[in-house]
């Protein structure tokens, strides 16, 4: 397995006028490694990634990119980068079709700016086919869709990129169980093709069948840190329980902990 | 039910573009009273290329503005604009004692000025557009008063020259200025529909967070947005003071609401978001056959703005009923595509 890290996240620190959402976090991704994140609501999971992806600057701290340094990324240089973040939030512009909200953004055009639109319709329909929502053709005003139609057509934007690193926010919090099979087969499509994620989610369950290592954040703070070899999803859910009531790793998984026993730049 | 989009032909272009189609309507219905009143006024071809003469006034501003309300904003200043182009024309033309090319493209440059300002004014500082562009109304009318001392600049010196023909010259018989209409009319639904550019702006009227989430540089679009509008609205006003071979200090003010009007006649709703260019020049139409068709019934001109607000708000019952349905038919999708 490569050891070299994608990204590279130093002493973040992120503050919403009194709320310090993040306090110092040091977080990495290695090549072809798939991390979930996870913690409990408000712990700055979706901060984190959204400063990874330049729609927040942070307070503080410093992110390596593929060997690079940088203080202040935008989505567009993220882009560039090969990183596609899949907001938790709905993203979506209701009035308009399936393919342009797929391309939202990322449009493919010519080098006049004229939009390819059969192209991007084709494509469309090839992602959404992936995730088996061809019911409605592409043409379709998002508004008429349900509730996990549109997250899947959210989804369905990093599929139309070959992206280095996808970051899934929340992804199969709308989705029904077979959909949820589909982004995970996505997740493990990825790591197939030498690819790199962040998949962050409430349900543990859902994130540990894919993943290769857990950061667990609370309250702004890396607190823990373990392969997913290392532990069953029961382990991990009593370890969530315990850091949710104590902000504490229980003392007997406490030496699989690899945020204690090494920091990350060192694993580097 | 759900097979609304797998439609092909015919029934889906009617389901798709039902604005478009009602407002086309109402058109040909208000052509059709007009001529039913007075046949031989709206059999003259005269009639007509008095219509295209005076449209353009309305509807080029309108195009532009179509673009600032699909963005989700709004513009007032653009009346004033419409003086302040004219008026740096004017003055350019008088130095130099020619109707030089020079003056055109300073009276635009004067237009983009006033645009980025409210651009600026919008974005960088928070001002809701509807205040910011009532101050820059009030400002550069305020300019063109002070500058003009309140009186109008004659222009008819410059008549039959080159310049006067490509602008508001005649074509067999049909005003050059109704061309640019359409000519602009077609360059905006390009931009709106096939570029980038068009697409950002209605992803910004219809959700401005997604727009910024997914990377779209909000500020930037506004405020090129707001900066064609100011040229373009210069460009309508420099192409008034030609055909009327003079610059008044009002001129302008009479397009704000028309301007306004034609936009939410032509389905374009305030709210942002969705919005059509057809949808504006065929609204900018109606309010011009209307005036005409008025004047030629041979009533009081009085009747105009009466028959102008009967109209508009026809057309907006018409969009509300549209729309409401649609709301209906969304609840059901939605359930259908669980
Ligand atoms: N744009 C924002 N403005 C103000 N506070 C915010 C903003 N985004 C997040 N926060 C706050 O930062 C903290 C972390 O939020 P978030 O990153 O969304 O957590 P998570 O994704 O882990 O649920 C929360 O207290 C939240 O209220
Ligand atoms: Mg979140």
């Amino acid at each position: 397995m490569p050891e070299k890290n994608i990204v590279e996240m130093h002493n973040i620190v992120k503050k919403f006028g009194a709320v310090v959402a993040l306090k110092g976090v040091d977080f990495y991704v290695r090549e072809n490694e798939i991390v979930g994140l996870v913690g409990d609501n408000g712990a700055g999971k979706s901060t984190l990634v959204k400063i990874l992806f330049g729609i927040h600057a942070s307070d503080e701290g410093e992110i390596i990119i593929k060997g690079k340094k940088y203080k202040r990324l935008t989505p567009k240089k993220a882009y560039e980068l090969g990183i596609v973040l899949i907001h938790q939030e709905r993203t979506l512009c209701e009035n308009h079709p399936i393919w342009r909200n797929v391309f939202m953004g990322r449009e493919l055009t010519n080098r006049f700016g004229f939009l390819k639109i059969k192209e991007m319709k084709e494509l469309a329909y090839k992602s959404l086919a992936a995730l088996e929502l061809t019911k409605m053709p592409v043409d379709t005003p998002v508004k008429y869709l349900s509730g996990g139609y549109k997250q899947g057509v959210q989804i369905s934007r990093a599929f139309t990129f070959e992206a280095d690193l996808v970051i899934l926010d929340e992804p199969t919090v709308a989705l029904s169980l077979a959909e949820v099979q589909k982004v995970l087969d996505y997740v493990r499509e990825l790591k197939r093709k030498g690819k790199s994620a962040i998949f962050i989610s409430h349900n543990i369950y859902h994130v540990y069948p894919v993943v290769d290592r857990f950061v667990i954040l609370n309250r702004g703070e890396v607190v823990a840190e373990f392969y997913k070899k290392d532990l069953t999803p029961e382990d991990l859910s009593e370890i969530m329980i315990s850091i949710a009531r104590t902000g504490k790793v229980p003392k007997e998984y406490e030496e699989l902990n690899l945020y204690k026993k090494a920091s990350p730049q060192s694993a580097s | 039910m759900a097979e609304i989009y797998k439609m092909h032909g015919i029934k889906k272009i009617l389901y798709e573009f039902k604005l478009q189609f009602v407002i086309t309507i109402i058109f040909l219905l208000i052509w059709l009273a007009f001529y039913l009143l007075n046949p031989p006024a709206f059999s003259n071809p005269f009639t007509y290329t008095s219509i295209m003469g005076v449209v353009p006034f309305t509807i080029i501003p309108a195009i532009s503005l179509t673009l600032v309300i699909i963005a989700g904003e709004i513009d007032l200043s653009f009346a004033s604009v419409m003086a302040l182009g004219p008026l740096v024309m004017a003055l350019t033309w008088q130095a130099f004692g020619e109707p030089t090319p020079l003056g055109i493209l300073l009276g635009l440059l004067a237009g983009l000025g006033a645009g980025l300002l409210n651009g600026i004014l919008i974005t960088k500082l928070g001002i809701p557009s509807l205040i910011a562009t009532i101050g820059t109304l009030f400002l550069w009318r305020g300019v063109v008063l002070v500058v003009t001392e309140g009186f109008s600049i004659p222009l008819g010196e410059f008549r039959n020259t080159l310049i006067y023909s490509i602008f508001v010259g005649r074509v067999f018989g049909i005003p050059v200025q109704f061309f640019w209409a359409i000519v602009l009319a077609i360059i905006f639904w390009i931009i709106l529909n096939r570029h980038k550019f068009g697409a950002y702006i209605y992803y910004i009227g219809d959700n401005r967070t997604a727009a910024r989430m997914v990377g779209i540089n909000v500020d930037r679009v506004l405020i090129t947005v707001y900066a064609i509008h100011g040229m373009v609205a210069a460009f309508a006003g420099i192409l008034d003071s030609l055909e009327m071979a003079t610059f008044w200090p009002a001129l302008g003010d009479i397009y704000m609401l028309k301007s306004i009007a034609s936009v939410v006649i032509g389905g374009t709703p305030v709210t942002g978001g969705v919005g059509t260019i057809y949808g504006t020049f065929l609204g900018g139409m109606i309010l011009g056959f209307i005036e005409m068709g008025v004047l030629a019934s041979g009533v009081s001109g009085f009747w105009i703005r009466l028959v102008h607000g009967v109209v508009i708000i026809i057309a907006l019952a018409a969009q509300g009923i549209i729309r409401k349905g649609e709301l209906a038919k969304i609840r059901i999708m939605r359930l259908l595509t669980t």
